[in-house]
């Protein structure tokens, strides 16, 4: 039977009793059925992730190692602790984690954020959502690939080489080639932050400038039309005045003439602006272009500054 | 499905690995707490394995997002170095020498 309601007494003495290396079979059972009544957080979590299409990797139960050493590690209350059940997204780039953290704050009102990309955790960069489920705290981590990739070398370094490297200790030269490893990456996910708001506003600017060519189009034939049917009606009007026609039917024709004439005029104005419009938007289609340059050409000397520095 | 891991943390390696159905859940826990229990009576150090359950899609989905618990270091780094390449970040192409110590 699992129990549903602990005490913070009681869970906060497992936790004392957990940092010691050796565990009794109770302590192990007791720790089980806190780790379990999460259950229902987690399923709620995880169901409401799914449905937004996200596939993410759940993790049921943390392992009682995992529990002891973070307990021995921080100044932390098992009670306290946020990622007894927690999952993990993995998406593309920096962009997507953006979008991602924002629709997950959407849906978990309330939720907490760690935000380790700016103040990153002895070189471990991501972002952990702490969405609180009926009092219970489950964890969201959501990593880029390149962060991912990152958290991937520290982890199993640490498993295999040594335990500490994950919190800033081990060997000098592993602990500075992960730090450097990681403020690459940092580099990297800033500019690509950087570029994606420049191509956006790129794309958004050539589907104006799309528009405006279009209409530009639009007004040279209807111009191209006008002056025809304009000039067909200068030479019917000649004709007609060969015949020696009443005044006031000269005087109505010459008048339409000059209607003509005028919409003309106004089609050519118009026309202007249209033309003018149209080069406005190519330059600033093409400052907008230049900027998404200038950021490229500005990461590529970045990274060969990094590369120089690391030779 | 849920996966039962029992990692060995020192040698990098997985020891135990079961699949369960979703429907299972009560069963993979069981079987993790069987394992724990195990280790500490087996053990001079108590638990000094990882024992954890996950929940993903698929093997590959697990691979995905928990790739530590498969590959060795020199995998990882090969990785690392392929996907830092395809993203122009500046590789250490002294990482892994490094891996074989």
């Amino acid at each position: 039977m699992i129990k549903d309601a602990f005490s913070r007494t009681q869970i906060d003495r497992l936790g004392d009793r957990l940092k010691g290396g050796s565990h009794t079979e109770s302590d192990l059972r007791l720790l089980d059925d806190y780790r379990r009544s999460f259950g229902e957080a987690y399923e709620t979590v995880v169901r409401t992730l799914r449905q937004r299409g996200e596939v993410p990797t759940g993790r049921l139960a943390k392992s009682t190692v995992s529990i002891a050493e973070k307990l021995r590690r921080e100044s932390i209350r098992l009670s306290q602790m946020q990622d007894i059940a927690g999952c993990r997204i993995v998406v593309g780039n920096v962009v997507e984690q953006e979008q991602l953290v924002a629709s997950l704050k959407a849906d978990f009102p309330g939720a907490s954020l760690i935000d380790r990309r700016d103040h990153p955790s002895h070189g471990y960069r991501a972002v952990h959502v702490i969405a609180e489920i009926s009092g219970k705290p489950v964890e969201i981590q959501v990593r880029t690939s390149l962060q991912h990739m990152w958290a991937n070398l520290s982890e199993k370094s640490s498993d295999v080489l040594d335990p500490t490297i994950k919190y800033g200790g081990g060997p000098d030269e592993w602990r500075n080639r992960l730090g450097k490893l990681s403020e690459s990456v940092a580099a990297y996910e800033k500019f690509e932050k950087i570029h994606a708001v420049a191509v956006a506003a790129y794309e958004k600017f050539e589907k104006t400038h799309a528009v405006a060519v279009a209409l530009n189009e639009v007004f040279e034939k209807s111009h191209s039309k006008a002056v025809s049917s304009h000039e067909v009606f200068e030479k019917a009007t000649a004709e007609l005045l060969e015949h020696h026609l009443p005044e006031h039917e000269v005087e109505e024709i010459r008048g339409k003439l000059e209607d003509s004439r005028l919409r003309i005029e106004g089609l050519s104005g118009k026309l202007e602006d249209s033309r003018l419009g149209r080069e406005t938007s190519s330059k600033e289609l093409v400052a907008l272009w230049n900027v998404n340059a200038d950021l490229l050409t500005g990461a590529i000397t970045w990274l060969d500054k990094l590369k120089g520095q690391k030779q | 499905m849920i996966f039962l891991i029992e990692y060995n943390r020192g040698k990098g390696i997985i020891v135990t690995f079961r699949d369960f159905d979703d429907s299972q859940r009560r069963e993979a826990e069981d079987s993790r707490l069987g394992i724990e229990l195990d280790l500490n009576r087996k053990g001079r150090k108590g638990i000094d394995h990882e024992v954890v359950l996950l929940e993903a899609a698929s093997r590959d989905a697990l691979l995905r997002t928990h790739g530590r618990y498969f590959k060795d270091l020199d995998d990882l780094l090969k990785s690392a170095s392929q996907q830092g390449d395809g993203a122009g970040v500046s590789r250490e192409p002294e990482f892994g020498a490094e891996a074989g110590r």
